[in-house]
């Protein structure tokens, strides 16, 4: 046990000390600002795709990885997410002059119930583009399980929303897919990215 | 003419009392949790020792609890000893627990989601990021607790603030530990790494606003000092968390990358040292010379 002189409990603060107090509090708020900050220019850095062949131009986070081999045009996934990364693929096929759109969306329907557990289409909708013209959306949901069986993984709940326009007969798919629990947040986006997609 | 008298005044009414050390308690709590962690984390390294998952996760929050206990038994306990005892040690822990759970995770986690754009840069902005994320958060809460449940009405002696600001960094660490083990619900020699990661973190970043808090009261500092220190503490906590996710993993070969749980234990307790070592040092420089400036005043022939 040790013995010191002390202070009485009494004792208030200087005003010197609450000038310290008072560029603390802002010290803080000014450092956290300036995390925002980095945030925000991180997460909203873009990368821009060009295809000439396919006459598609697209920006997308520069942090996603863009994968251009494969049954698409291009698809860009955020590796960084864990579970299921959440993914934008772009896709085109040629149609005839009397395909509809959900003629399109059924044949989609077909190919992913063969492959993907338990999916389920939830509605269709409109969507407007960024040039205001009118695409049509569905969304769906399945279940992603890891694809190695020994990473002894949980499986997880996967919302996906497809657009689908279609121009001089072609049929321009725009899949979105990611967890269902950042679902919602991812969503802003995939409205980001169509702001910014020409074709 | 009138000799000239000097009048020597009285000293004041000094208030004295018992007090229990702070630094050797501290020290033989950090020195048995870093050996006890040490210990499983070489067990995991050499053993490879894998136990059913039920038992794995009661290990785990078995080792959540570890630094608690330990706090409880060397620091809080011998408190009701004395004749006037740190009465708010459990209250500054569960405030900051519950702060690092109401807040300081949500506002990491979830606000700034750190943990989806930080880990991909390079180290320099890991630590940048790190410490105006993370380390600004945690460093703000912290002190916002201890200004509110001990500044300046629980600081009698310096050791106080290092006192309360160990139980901030406990309890604040301690909910960080539960919600890792909860969430990602690792192997107890991994528990072990990341235990050790947030408790280094926390007590770094504490002591460093210990030491403001201290140096402003005590010394009634130049405004700047507290604001510096605060700054120091969110600096330390991007350091170590910027750094140790580097030292973790290996090199990545062509049979693939390996972690490294010894090089991330040797670092953070590495860090330990330092930040304990500078905050001791300037702690005692300080109360050296507050002790000095003492005595020359009521003893001007140093008798």
């Amino acid at each position: 046990m040790e013995f010191e002189t002390g202070r009485s409990p009494a004792v208030q603060i200087t005003a010197r000390q609450r000038w310290s107090i008072a560029i603390t509090y802002i010290l803080i708020v000014a450092g956290l600002a300036l995390g925002f900050n980095q945030r925000e220019s991180t997460l909203n850095l873009a990368s821009e795709y060009n295809n000439l062949e396919a006459g598609i131009s697209a920006k997308y986070p520069a942090r996603w990885l863009l994968e251009e081999t494969g049954s698409f045009i291009f698809r860009v996934r955020d590796m960084a997410h864990r579970g299921f990364n959440t993914v934008i693929e772009v896709s085109a096929a040629p149609v005839g002059r009397d395909t509809s759109e959900r003629n399109v969306f059924d044949q989609l329907t077909l190919q992913r119930s063969q492959v993907l557990t338990d999916y389920t289409v939830l509605g269709y909708d409109d969507y407007l583009l960024a040039d205001d013209a009118l695409a049509v959306s569905m969304s769906y949901s399945f279940v992603a399980r890891d694809s190695s069986p020994f990473l002894e993984g949980v499986s997880s709940i996967v919302n996906g929303l497809d657009i689908l326009t279609i121009r001089r007969g072609q049929a321009l798919v725009v899949s979105f897919r990611a967890d269902a629990e950042i679902y919602q947040r991812e969503l802003e986006t995939l409205r980001w990215f169509i702001q910014h997609l020409e074709f | 003419m009138q000799p000239e008298t000097r009048v020597q005044p009285n000293p004041p009414q000094a208030d004295t009392y018992s007090f229990l050390p702070v630094w050797r308690s501290l020290a033989l709590q950090l020195l048995i949790l870093t050996s006890a962690l040490l210990l499983i984390v070489l067990i995991g390294e050499f053993i490879q020792s894998r136990f059913e998952t039920r038992i794995d996760r009661a290990l785990s929050f078995a080792l959540v609890a570890l630094p608690l206990m330990l706090w409880l038994y060397v620091s809080v306990l011998p408190e009701s000893r004395v004749a006037r005892p740190r009465r708010r040690l459990l209250g500054v822990a569960v405030v900051s627990a519950l702060t690092a759970s109401a807040i300081g995770l949500p506002l990491v986690q979830d606000f700034f989601r750190v943990q989806e754009w930080l880990p991909l840069q390079s180290v320099l902005s890991r630590i940048l990021g790190y410490t105006l994320t993370a380390g600004f958060a945690d460093a703000g809460l912290k002190f916002i607790v201890l200004r509110y449940l001990i500044y300046p009405q629980g600081l009698r002696v310096r050791a106080d603030g290092i006192a309360y600001a160990f139980a901030g960094a406990l309890g604040y660490s301690g909910f960080l530990n539960f919600a890792v083990v909860w969430q990602l619900e690792p192997s107890w020699n991994v528990s072990a790494i990341y235990l050790l990661s947030n408790v280094t973190v926390q007590l770094a970043s504490s002591m460093f606003i210990a030491l403001g808090i201290i140096e402003s009261y005590f010394s009634d500092a130049h405004p700047l000092v507290l604001p510096i220190n605060v700054l120091v503490a969110a600096l330390s906590t991007g350091l170590i968390t910027g750094l140790v996710g580097g030292f973790m993993s290996g090199p990545l070969s062509t049979a693939g990358n390996t972690d490294r749980p010894l090089f991330a234990v040797a670092l953070l307790g590495a860090s330990l040292i330092l930040a304990l070592g500078i905050v001791y040092f300037l702690y005692s420089n300080s109360e050296r010379r507050e002790r000095e400036a003492y005595m020359s005043q009521w003893n001007p022939n140093g008798i």
